[in-house]
């Protein structure tokens, strides 16, 4: 473990925690454009965590240390899993960080953890959340992996350094097999982080919740990691698929003006595709659960398309 | 130095095989124990022996016992062997260390005597196998495994559904043992001879193609590859807990290790065997889970989660077979190594479930896990081993089951630049629907931990639920430690005997997440409020919550039985009575809806009528009358006058 390696462990994670809340708000503001209202300030996910983090912690009588670890394990997971997708500048990769599949992994740690959070104080609604969580997540697996596994057979390696390298060298997605990827990326994007049209994350109700319904018997500093590991989980995301699409701007080697021009490239490249997420969020409606496989079958076929290029071409 | 290891633990594991039966009249704590000792004993001396070939040895060759010249009971370890003795060793072990209380806790006073005896012997019987230098002895201990294990399912004799499951096993692996001798003795007829050869006629290929045939169906029904699986799901519930520990965590893996010897000394294969055993590989890890998640019985949903394993290992076994016929050895032994590694930690992992699963079980008195709950702050320890064992299993890093899956998932996908286009379609969609078997299990095991360990106890005996005692959780407490040593140090485990292999570094991974976690507890200690506070649920205004309110494990698994409904085919059963002819007005009825059980019904029953009906046939030769006998003697002796007469 050479110094730019924990120079790059240090600059990454603190540069996702403290731009993620910044775009969980822009799609807020976004959506509330598209209705018509002002929407709360860009600024507001900072102010609710700081504000969470000063409430007290309650339990219920019923739960035991699966409650008490969890959001500890899912924030503690969310930021390895950051550290796999580079936001400023690529380093060598060492000891098999940066693995796609484990990277994936990583993230159904943190959504193991959060469904037994879900299941633990006894409430219909935890368990509500976990049950749909834990099937939504089960059929967009083959998806997901599916993508992966494009992407791992694109760019002929499984590391998403190697892949952030190939494809900065390249410049922009000249090729309409990745523009094919990014399809797929955007779809798993929107199930990973519960947006519409699979759950809506701005409302409590019975009908919608999947992570709302898991988290809602978390409280204080609790629920503020619980949030902010749901807004690293959604940058990291956003970022392996803007990090393969739109590419310029991150650095390669470690200058200081390098990472500079890199963290507002990325602000920018990010803002862009928060307001996408959110006018997409606002041009149609929650889907019904079990409409949902169908959307998912659509996302498996575009990667099997892409697979089934590659293959004959 | 191996030999003087290998005699003695025999002799030790004979020894708590003996000595429980001859003292069988004695109901005494003290017997039990000494039995169950020298399986310990024994099985350390295995686990040394084992890890010194599996480190350093050459194979050693030894012969114990020789009356033909065709035939000797001979022995050779080799690393192959030595590797499936760690299994055996390791888990019989924790298994024995277990049971020396849990026996205390059954019924049955002096049969217990008989069931420590057994259990030796079906040990015993699993290392011979292993250790087995040909063909013949491979046989034979093979069927003092099969009777000794059919012995031990029927422990509990006097329950109704044990029967039924001791009928299904002796069945099925009776079926498995012929045609195991099938493929033995094709073997035998184009070499001549029992030795673990490699073949080398090609004359004969279609001679060849129908032992392996006859083997891999052997080795399958064993294995519990779906559709041979139906024994497992009847007989893991009948068995006590320890022998299901035995039976999944190692049992299973003595026909995996059928598979591979054979795969790898006797046969040349052929890229459609490869692809048979892909095939069926992938179909038991997907039916396997999605039965798994159906079932409530916990040792039936585990019964169902080893066929998915199982079909998991010999996905990893079909794939080297592709490679190895495809000329790519490199992926070949990547995948290999992926099976075996995964058969490794399923024997760590499935028998810590298993054994955590019986003491739940010997706690609560049930084996409906709807009927429990609420166990983690009653079993706070329990709870943690089953938690580990879980983690594990749904393969997710930093844990052992994590670093086999990802082996396979890495020669999956770097398989896909190397084989012909057709391959590679075939290879991405088995891949997809690996990865659909991972990601149910996580939901599985998300539904028995929640519905077992969390929230409200549904039951009195799961509210009065105590831990258990010491010696029954320092077996599973190895077995723990041992999952996550297999997955924290997989790639220094995999230097150290030898291989290189592209997994990420398991340790440095740990140490971030470690380190992750310690700084967001830090962070947060000095930033946040320590406040905290015990309150009742939000219930939406209910004035206390109650058990029946909570998500029951039937509900969590509800959106994915709609999802696959067409898997979980379901049968609507109505009966009314009328009180009127013109069945206008109703008098009484009952409803069922009854999950079909697809395989039985379409086809164990109508083989199993069958065969009766051609029993049938059979038995009008059998009247009992001696003149009819005289007659068929007579006839006999003409026709073969007239055989011989026609051909000598």
């Amino acid at each position: 473990m050479n110094f730019d390696f924990i120079l790059y462990l240090i600059i990454n994670t603190l540069v996702v925690v403290a731009i993620s809340p910044l775009f969980v708000s822009l799609i807020k503001k976004v959506k509330a454009w598209t209705q018509g209202r002002q929407g709360p300030s860009v600024f507001q996910t900072y102010f609710s965590l700081i504000k969470l983090l000063k409430k007290e912690v309650i339990y219920s009588p019923n739960s035991s240390w699966i409650m008490q670890v969890t959001p500890f394990v899912t924030m503690a997971a969310i930021l390895v899993a950051a550290l796999f997708v580079p936001l400023v500048f690529v380093p060598e990769p060492i000891g098999g960080i940066g693995n796609i599949i484990l990277f994936l992994y990583l993230l159904v740690l943190a959504r193991f953890f959060m469904a037994l959070a879900g299941l633990d104080a006894g409430s219909s609604f935890g368990g509500m959340g976990s049950s749909r969580e834990m099937s939504i997540s089960s059929i967009i697996e083959p998806t997901t992996v599916i993508v992966f596994a494009a992407l791992a057979f694109v760019f002929k390696t499984l590391n998403i350094f190697d892949m952030f390298v190939l494809t900065s060298g390249s410049g922009l997605p000249a090729t309409p097999t990745l523009i094919l990827i990014g399809i797929s990326l955007f779809i798993i994007l929107i199930v990973e982080t519960s947006r519409i049209p699979v759950d809506n994350p701005e409302t409590h109700l019975e009908l919608t919740m999947i992570h709302e319904g898991m988290v809602l018997e978390q409280s204080g500093r609790n629920l503020a990691l619980m949030e902010l590991s749901a807004a690293v989980k959604m940058t990291v995301l956003m970022m392996l698929l803007i990090n393969l699409m739109v590419p310029f701007g991150l650095a390669t080697t470690l200058t200081l003006a390098g990472m500079l021009i890199a963290v507002i490239v990325l602000v920018v490249k990010g803002s862009i595709l928060a307001g996408i997420i959110g006018l997409f969020e606002s041009s149609m409606a929650k889907k019904r659960f079990f409409q949902l496989p169908s959307l998912f079958a659509m996302a498996f076929f575009f990667s099997t398309l892409i697979i089934i290029i590659e293959v004959f071409s | 130095m191996i030999v003087e290891l290998f005699i003695p633990a025999i002799i030790v594991l004979l020894a708590g095989t003996i000595f429980p039966i001859l003292t069988a009249s004695l109901d005494r704590r003290s017997v039990r124990t000494i039995s169950l000792s020298c399986t310990i004993v024994g099985s350390i001396l295995l686990v040394s022996l084992s890890l010194l070939i599996l480190l350093y040895g050459e194979p050693v060759y030894f012969t114990l016992f020789q009356p033909l010249p065709a035939f000797s009971l001979s022995f050779v370890i080799d690393r192959l062997a030595a590797f499936f003795l760690l299994i055996i060793a390791v888990v019989s072990s924790c298994v024995a260390l277990y049971f020396t209380e849990y026996i205390e806790h059954i019924a049955g006073s002096n049969r217990r005597n008989l069931l420590c005896g057994c259990t030796n012997l079906f040990i015993l019987a699993m290392v011979l196998v292993v250790a087995s230098a040909n063909t013949i002895s491979f046989f034979l201990f093979w069927e003092v495994m099969a009777a000794s294990s059919f012995f031990l399912v029927m422990y509990e004799y006097s329950q109704q559904n044990t029967a039924k499951a001791g009928i299904y096993y002796f069945v099925m692996t009776q079926l498995s043992s012929l045609f195991i001798l099938l493929g033995i003795i094709i073997l035998y007829l184009t070499t001549g001879s029992f030795d673990f050869l490699p073949l080398t006629t090609t004359a004969s290929a279609p001679l060849i193609t129908v032992a392996f045939l006859a083997l891999f169906l052997g080795f399958s029904i064993k294995a519990g590859i779906i559709p041979f699986h139906k024994w497992l799901p009847y007989a893991h519930p009948a068995s006590p807990s320890p022998v299901s520990a035995l039976m999944s965590g190692v049992m299973l893996k003595i026909a995996v290790y059928g598979l591979v010897r054979f795969l790898l000394d006797v046969f040349t294969p052929d890229l459609w065997w490869g692809v048979l055993i892909l095939a069926a590989g992938t179909a038991s890890a997907v039916l396997g889970v999605i039965y798994a998640l159906k079932e409530h019985d916990v040792k039936g949903m585990l019964a169902y989660s080893s066929i998915e394993n199982i079909g998991i290992i010999f996905t990893g076994i079909g794939l080297s077979v592709i490679f190895t016929a495809s000329n790519l050895p490199l992926l070949a032994t990547l995948s290999l190594l992926g099976a075996l590694f995964h058969s490794l930690n399923h024997a760590m992992f499935k028998s810590l479930l298993f054994l955590t699963a019986g003491s739940v079980v010997s706690a609560t008195r049930t084996r409906n896990i709807e009927h429990m709950g609420g166990l983690a702050p009653r079993m706070p320890v329990t709870s943690a081993l089953f938690f580990i064992g879980a983690v594990s299993i749904i393969a997710l890093p930093p844990l052992n089951g994590f670093a086999s899956e990802l082996l396979i998932f890495i020669s999956f996908i770097s398989s896909v630049s190397v084989v012909d286009p057709l391959f590679k379609i075939l290879l991405f969609i088995c891949l997809s629907l690996f990865a659909l078997t991972s990601a149910l299990s996580a939901a599985c095991f998300v539904k028995a931990f929640g519905s077992i360990f969390l929230a409200l106890p549904r039951s009195p005996e799961s509210a009065a639920a105590k831990e258990v005692p010491l010696t029954m959780l320092i077996g599973p407490g190895i077995l723990a430690a041992a999952c996550i040593l297999l997955g924290v140090c997989a790639l220094q485990i995999f230097a150290t005997v030898g291989f290189t292999v592209p997994l990420p570094d398991m340790l440095l991974v740990s140490l971030l997440l470690l380190g992750m976690s310690v700084l967001t507890y830090v962070v947060l200690y000095f930033t946040a409020s320590r406040e905290v506070r015990v309150s009742e649920t939000w219930g939406c205004g209910t004035l206390s919550q109650q058990a029946s309110a909570e998500y029951s494990g039937h509900g969590f698994s509800e959106p994915l039985d709609i999802i696959f409904s067409a898997i979980y085919r379901t049968r609507t059963i109505n009966e009314r009575i009328f009180f009127d002819q013109k069945n206008c007005i109703f008098k009484e009825g009952t409803g069922e809806i009854r999950l079909l059980k697809v395989f039985e019904e379409y086809l164990y029953r109508p083989i199993a009528q069958q065969s009766l009906k051609v029993a049938e046939g059979v038995s009008r030769f059998q009247n009992g009358c001696l003149d009819t006998y005289l007659l068929y003697v007579f006839v006999t002796v003409i026709a073969l006058i007239i055989f011989l007469g026609w051909f000598a």
